[in-house]
């Protein structure tokens, strides 16, 4: 196959994988640090880059107000969402935030005037004009292609994306290290020691999950820019999954683990579509395409198997008593 | 003295067992004060009402006058009600020396923004947090566990590690939960000299359920007695361990 040699599909497939990270970071920072189980992570990258697209089509602003809007905008749902549930179990916490993803999608869908609906963001500006978020985004793609002499816009991509989750990694890393990072960690442990010992283990979930919710908000600003193009059917739930995937992948309870897992996740996602020979030469590429979430799963069961805690996870802190 | 601690008519059931059924009783501020019972008196669930774990049906609990049986645990525990648990609960993936330092109180670092806004005085905090958590866990024997996980450490160790941690919470009134469960003997008489020191140097009050009778007379300037929910003796360890009503309750038919 001509294509597995192609430098445009892997920086796509860098590209993806990127905006995975970013995902990723939001769920290692409520699980594998606050102990939340969030299953509806999807719904803030949503809120968005619906948050992003909207304020730039329908009001006209600059991107660079609109993108830390929209930012704001998934941190402030992620807050909405945990001001109720935070205080349930974490086995209803989870049925909650999965919930609170699919009601995200379905308004998304259907409150057209907003959101364009079921057509997506084309539909934004109404019915016959196509409408588009992504004129700031080309050119400060370009500009970025031209400064560091890339050879292709998707090559600019891969750097901005790449720059910006491993900043985040390196932020959250640090945030992590100081005495707010370890109350976390103290929570993921044992959440009634730590209120035994004077921490108000709501407050610090909330922040948690804003900050994780900010992350998938980012994540979706990118998602927007890099398809220029999107509607509710691209926030369905699995890709929640995908980036649990992605940390229990690269290893659970570190930061850096999950850019690992990102690009791990990218190349089986993505190299399993060259997959041409026997016995995978039976199926037809369709068919193929499933099976690649049947291998990923293979892969992750194999994992656990052997290699519980993850890539980059330590297994000590595995066991416990 | 005065009262630090006021239980008064607390109740608590669940569902039709009335695990604490009017229990009043007061600790003294600077008393070493022991709470016994036999098992199911109802000890750990008024431990759990006092610390703000479990909601009392009724009554109230007052902390240095005012009432904190609403307030929730953490809140109590930043009054200076600081306890330990029954089966000691370390935090097993966090080293030795994490689970003390995360006991400080009023960390600024525990403000996201002030790590970043003044991360100046949050190192400073740290680096005092990290020498008080040294000498803590010097004086239960742990500081060679410092680096640690505490995965690593035995029952007795834990509870150890629990009191270290406690004391990090700078308390006024330290609840300990049956303190000695598992510590070896010569560990118990240590942990005791630190109880006795902590009162003497620094004023803090203790309350403490405890089986060890022994020790329990040994040490305590007050003990209170259960028995089904209610409070049924309390006074001088002389005293309570000759009321035929502890005698019967508690310690058995007389020999």
């Amino acid at each position: 196959m001509s294509t597995i040699a192609s430098g445009d599909f892997w920086a796509f497939v860098g590209v993806v994988a990127g905006i995975y990270a970013l995902l990723g970071l939001g769920i290692q920072l409520e699980f594998g640090f606050a102990g939340l189980l969030n299953f509806g992570h999807v719904a803030f990258m949503a809120i968005g880059a619906y948050t992003m697209a909207i304020l730039v089509v329908k009001l006209g602003w600059s991107m660079w107000i609109a993108t830390p809007l929209a930012v704001v905008a998934a941190a402030a749902a992620g807050v909405a969402l945990g001001l109720p549930t935070l205080r349930l179990r974490a086995d209803y916490f989870a049925i909650a935030t999965i919930a609170f993803s699919e009601i995200v999608r379905y308004v998304a869908t259907n409150e057209e005037t907003l959101t364009g609906g079921s057509q997506g963001t084309i539909n934004l500006a109404g019915a016959g004009q196509a409408a588009s978020y992504n004129g700031d985004w080309d050119r400060f793609e370009s500009w970025v292609q031209s400064t560091l002499r890339l050879g292709s816009k998707d090559a600019a991509m891969l750097a901005i994306v790449w720059l910006v989750a491993l900043a985040s990694c390196t932020a959250l890393w640090a945030a992590g290290r100081t005495p707010w990072g370890r109350v976390l960690r103290g929570i993921r442990e044992d959440e009634d020691v730590v209120s035994s010992l004077g921490k108000n283990v709501f407050a610090f979930r909330l922040q948690a999950l804003a900050v994780g919710s900010a992350l998938a908000g980012l994540a979706g600003c990118f998602y927007a820019w890099q398809f220029s193009f999107f509607s509710p059917a691209d926030f369905a739930p699995l890709l929640t999954f995908f980036a649990w995937m992605i940390v229990i992948l690269g290893g659970l309870g570190r930061f850096f683990a999950v850019p690992v897992g990102a690009v791990v996740f990218g190349v089986l996602f993505a190299g399993t579509r060259f997959f041409d020979f026997a016995p995978f030469a039976w199926f037809d590429s369709a068919e193929r395409a499933y099976l690649r979430l049947m291998l990923i799963g293979l892969a992750i069961i194999g994992l656990i198997l052997f290699r519980p805690q993850g890539v980059l996870g330590r297994r000590e802190e595995l066991v416990l008593d | 003295m005065s009262a630090l601690l006021e239980v008064e008519g607390v109740v608590r059931s669940f569902g039709s067992i009335h695990a604490v059924d009017g229990a009043s009783f007061a600790v003294e501020q600077g008393s070493i004060t022991s709470l016994i019972g036999p098992n199911g008196a109802g000890k750990s669930t008024l431990f759990n009402v006092i610390s703000g774990f479990v909601r009392a049906d009724a009554g109230r609990v007052l902390l240095d006058g005012s009432a904190i049986e609403r307030r929730p645990a953490h809140a109590i525990a930043q009054a200076g009600l600081v306890r330990t648990f029954q089966t000691a609960r370390v935090l097993a993936r966090m080293t030795v020396r994490d689970n003390v330092l995360l006991a400080t109180p009023e960390h600024p670092g525990e403000r996201l923004l002030q790590s970043i806004v003044r991360p100046r005085r949050v190192r400073g905090r740290e680096r005092a947090a990290r020498a008080l958590s040294d000498e803590l866990l010097t004086l239960v024997g742990l500081q060679d566990h410092a680096d640690a996980l505490a995965s690593t450490l035995s029952g007795g160790q834990r509870k150890l590690l629990d009191f270290a941690r406690a004391l990090m919470a700078r308390p006024r009134l330290l609840l300990l939960d049956e303190p000695m469960a598992g510590v070896n003997p010569t560990l118990r008489v240590q942990l005791l000299e630190h109880v006795r020191e902590r009162r003497e140097r620094e004023g803090v009050t203790f309350l403490i359920v405890e089986h060890d009778l022994e020790l329990v007379m040994r040490v305590s300037d007050l003990v209170v007695v259960m028995n089904e929910g209610r409070v049924i003796a309390s006074g001088a360890p002389a005293s309570v361990s000759a009321d035929p009503r502890v005698v019967d309750a508690y310690l058995g038919a007389p020999p």
